[in-house]
């Protein structure tokens, strides 16, 4: 290859303009680096110096959470949080002393805080204390010069109108955890942007755990330009935050309030349901807790006082507690003796206030006898001897299938997490949970509610509003909007079998009943049927004069009117004595509630 | 001439590196140790200590650097084909079997180090663009020529942008732009490739761009449009970089850059950090060893032995022209943030590697402009 055959010159001059332009270009840049170093460094050294362009987080308020009849139960108020600037501390330890001295809080609690943000770079403020009143605000206003590191930030606070009341309903916010956290990332969506960022507050427990998503919304962000003492002075863009969806419940406020009323200083779950679709309209577990304390930031020490408070105010009664279910179980085995055709509505049964089974002594709660007894009258009044024989007649393999085909033993599916299942016992699960064989005297005591067979209250809720509404199982629910008929499964019983269910039922709320005495209200047509669990055997456990724990626990279940009722009551009370007097009554109160009768004090509920 | 990579076989003068442009060679050598010094400042506060992986970085560059040098060029464009269709081979494999880094399928798994194949392929088909380039020996390029040359260049390019990588792809251009005006180009194929580029820009602006590259260029034309985006990023590093006035913060003194204002500062926004510590006179220096880099480079075309040796010289130097002046130019303010990184300054990855190679074949092509080879 020759070079003149290659054009050379004009190649070389070609490579000479590519040099010029690479030079002219290195000009321009190098008079760029000239014109933002020299002529307007000075302006950027001050904003270098001052840190002062900041990106801030909008929070998003959190969806607001009504009743039914859209009265507010959970809204946001304005809060002070404390922000402390690391990069304008010479001693941070110093300051975080000042700081927890004014404000009378542990030191621990702000270092612990300040530690969760140890990732963020120094000139990004970070939340240290939460919740200041407004004479804590004025006093670090007022040594704002001294401590220029110091920053007040207005944040959302949840409040919970009605403090305790619905606690374990609504449950309660916390900051995201290292386990949620990496649980969103594992989630995040294809544009990789993860739910949470540490710092956030999410539902933890209830409704509020739920329905988080929704509830949530979705924080926006400033760049804001800010003074050396942290205030705004311009706004260079903002992202508006989506505010969360308002939610309303089925809850209904004056059901609630009323049972809240009367389970005042009793331990137990009251819970009511309209039957036709499941929609909850009033859920009580006491002893409570007021979920302000978590909004606020829960004290160590409080917490400490909710964990070891012997009755677990944290657990909701109404479904994560089971226990056995008494003569409540009577509604089911009746429904099952019917349809099975092992009793009729008519057919007898002799009771001498005992029977000899499986040469076993079963007694009856009236030592002297019920005499002989039908259907009707062996729900009304209760009598055992009528339930040991039927149970007897059916074998536990048919009480297991109706119990289940009920809802009992597994949870109802209500949107509230923790739920558990209680116990439909029988031979395999004998086997399987306890190691050996079912004893035939277990069926008799099951037969009855008592035995290994335990329920939550908001399963036998459900299992009532089932012989309620004809013989579909609803799903309950807490959200408005939530019902879907078509998940309700039907049972394989007759509605004519529930009918003189009901029946029975409304026969114990009439004279001769075991609750009319304690619940009947003038002019409501009701049905219901009480229930006692024995608590300590050989004990007098309705009696006043026994310990508290020893007593009996009270058992109520009821619905009104009993042809196409509108809501089902169930009340839970823990060594509350029988059922007709320590759980029916808290009954009554409801319905006088959904019935606006007047309470016998003279207000309304 | 296969047997090339035995050194015994070239003349005395090449192995006594008689001819070699030690400005050249210095001045990335300065730059490279500028660049592990800044790096070691902007890294200071991370968990991880990326001295030592830096030094294996210019380590596997030095190295790579002779070897490319002590090859002769000229079988290197000998094997030009085989080698673009390896390139296109790891291009393809990348796209099937890559690990995602960065949201592209760019990473193959080179131990702890990774390697981007795309930089392999920038290499190779700059010696198939030389090698055709300087076959047609003719005073102006005509249009099958163009279309050729450009048909070499589109298929890596779309394999690029398919992983998708749109900033590597990009990187094909001005080396593609660098070699055709030098082989040729007539002013009114000058005019319609402007035309061209123009309408392949607003086709890929329409069909080709994700949402997140769209937002760039506006905010590029308007930065107050995003403040919490990519504009913020221009903000901060234009903070960092006025804030350094004319003799800087000192070193590990640049608050903006230690504060972590500044998004990968020891990547792609090294030279801000590099403006802040030392100022407007440490921007000059390192400017001009640049220049000095750049200018001597395309000298060495200027004296090369045959065609061939001049159009890949001025493509791959191009290349790296184009990577000084595009980050200089975002870090200053001037050009929309994308992720090009500075040759020499930048930390590692095969980027770096690149640049050693493309300085080893400029020495060696240089070294061998007397050979009767």
């Amino acid at each position: 290859m020759e070079v003149q055959r290659e054009f050379r010159e004009d190649l070389n001059g070609r490579v000479r303009l590519i040099t010029v332009l690479v030079a002219v270009a290195l000009v321009v840049i190098g008079s760029g680096f000239w014109f933002v170093q020299m002529v307007q460094g000075a302006h950027y050294r001050e904003l270098a110096e001052n840190n002062r362009l900041r990106r801030m987080t909008v929070r998003a308020p959190r969806g607001l959470i009504l009743d039914h009849e859209g009265r507010l139960l959970v809204e946001n108020t304005p809060s002070y949080n404390l922000l402390v600037d690391r990069s304008r501390t010479a001693d941070l330890d110093d300051s975080l002393r000042f700081a927890a001295d004014l404000l009378n809080r542990p030191l621990e609690e702000l270092h612990a805080n300040l530690a969760k943000a140890t990732e963020q770079p120094d000139y990004q403020p970070i939340p240290v204390a939460k919740a200041l009143n407004l004479a804590e605000v004025a006093r670090f206003s007022a040594v704002a010069l001294e401590h220029p590191e110091f920053e007040i930030d207005v944040g959302h606070l949840r409040l919970y109108r009605h403090g305790p009341q619905m606690a374990h309903v609504l449950g309660y916010l916390g900051e995201v955890s290292e386990s949620d956290m990496e649980r969103a990332r594992a989630e995040a969506g294809e544009d990789g942007k993860v739910r949470y960022q540490l710092g956030d507050l999410i539902g933890k427990k209830g409704i509020e755990e739920t329905y988080d998503e929704r509830l949530r919304g979705v924080n926006g962000a400033r760049a804001v330009v800010v003074d050396s003492r942290g205030h705004l002075i311009q706004e260079y863009g903002r992202q508006e935050a989506d505010p969360g969806e308002p939610l309303r419940l089925t809850l209904d406020l004056r059901l609630q309030q009323a049972a809240e009323r009367a389970m005042r200083d009793k331990v137990g779950a009251v819970i009511a349901i309209d039957p036709r679709n499941g929609a909850v309209r009033a859920m009580v577990s006491s002893p409570s807790y007021d979920p302000n304390m978590f909004a606020r930031g829960i004290q160590s020490d409080q917490w400490r006082a909710l964990l070891e408070d012997d009755n677990d105010p944290l657990q909701n009664r109404a479904l994560q507690n089971a226990f056995s279910p008494g003569s409540t179980f009577k509604m089911i085995m009746a429904a099952a003796g019917l349809e099975e055709g092992v009793i009729t509505p008519s057919s007898t049964v002799s009771c001498g206030g005992a029977t000899v089974i499986y040469g076993n002594v079963f007694r009856c709660w009236r030592a002297g006898g019920h005499g002989a007894v039908s259907l009707e009258r062996a729900i009304a009044q209760s009598c055992n001897v009528y339930f040991y024989h039927l149970g007897k007649a059916l074998g536990i393999e048919r009480i297991e299938k109706y119990s289940k085909a009920f809802g009992l033993g597994s949870p109802t599916g209500i949107e509230l997490s923790n739920e558990i299942g209680g116990i439909v016992p029988g031979p395999e699960w004998s086997q399987r949970v306890r190691g050996h064989e079912w004893f035939p005297g277990e069926t008799i005591s099951v037969s009855i509610g008592q035995g290994a067979l335990t329920v939550t209250p908001i399963q036998l809720a459900r299992a009532t509003a089932a012989v309620a509404n004809g013989g579909r199982l609803v799903v309950p629910h807490l959200v408005e909007g939530q019902e879907d008929p078509s998940e309700a499964q039907v049972l394989p019983v007759d509605d004519r079998v529930l009918a003189a269910v009901r029946e029975g039922m409304a026969a114990v709320m009439q004279p001769g009943g075991t609750a009319y005495w304690s619940a009947h209200i003038e002019g409501v047509e009701m049905a219901g049927k009480t229930g006692t669990t024995q608590v300590a055997s050989g004990v007098a456990g309705n009696e006043a004069s026994t310990p508290w724990k020893l007593r009996n626990h009270a058992w109520f279940t009821s619905f009104s009117p009993v042809e196409n009722a509108r809501l089902v009551v169930v009340v839970f009370n823990e060594h509350g004595g029988s059922g007709s007097g320590g759980a029916a009554p808290i009954a009554k109160e409801v319905y006088k509630a959904f019935y606006g009768v007047e309470s016998e004090d003279g207000n309304r509920p | 001439m296969a047997t090339a990579l035995s050194l015994t076989d070239e003349p005395q003068a090449i192995r006594n590196f008689s001819g070699l442009d030690w400005a050249l060679l210095l001045s990335a050598l300065l730059l490279t140790g500028i660049g592990v010094v800044t790096v070691a400042s902007a890294t200071a506060e991370m968990p991880i200590n990326f001295l030592p992986r830096q030094a294996l970085w210019v380590g596997i560059g030095l190295v790579l650097m002779v070897v490319i040098a002590a090859v002769n060029y000229r079988t290197l464009v000998d094997l030009a084909l085989p080698a673009y269709l390896g390139g296109l081979g790891l291009l393809v494999f990348v796209l099937i079997a890559g690990q995602v880094g960065g949201g592209a399928r760019s990473w193959i798994g080179v131990g702890s180090l990774g390697g981007q194949p795309g930089e392999v392929a920038k290499l190779t088909t700059a010696l198939l663009l030389a090698r055709y380039l300087s076959s047609v020996n003719k005073r102006h390029l005509e249009i099958k020529h163009i279309a050729i040359a450009v048909g070499i260049v589109l298929v890596p390019m779309v394999l690029l942008a398919l992983q998708p990588d749109l900033g590597s792809a990009a990187m094909f251009v001005p080396m593609l732009a660098g070699m055709l005006l030098v082989a040729g180009l007539r002013l009114r194929f000058l005019v319609i490739a402007t035309l061209v580029v123009a309408a392949a820009g607003a086709g890929l602006w329409t069909f080709g761009m994700q949402d997140y590259q769209r937002e760039r260029v506006y905010t590029f034309i308007n930065p107050a449009a995003d403040p919490l985006g990519a504009g913020y990023q221009v903000q901060q590093s234009k903070i960092a970089v006025g804030s350094g006035q004319l003799t800087g913060k000192g070193y590990r003194q640049g608050t903006q850059s230690q504060l972590r204002f500044l998004p990968a500062r020891h990547t792609d926004f090294i030279f801000a950090v590099l403006a802040e510590e030392w100022g407007f006179l440490g921007v000059m220096l390192v400017l001009g060893l640049y220049a000095v880099f750049l200018i001597n480079a395309l000298r060495v075309a200027l004296r090369a032995r045959e065609r061939a040796a001049v159009l890949l010289v001025v493509g791959t130097v191009s290349l790296v022209a184009f990577h000084v002046l595009y980050n200089t130019g975002m870090v200053v303010g001037f050009l929309p943030i994308t992720g090009i990184p500075i040759p020499f300054l930048s930390y590692g990855g095969s980027f770096m590697l690149l640049n050693f190679m493309i300085t080893g074949l400029v020495l060696g092509i240089d070294v061998r402009r007397y050979a009767n080879a």
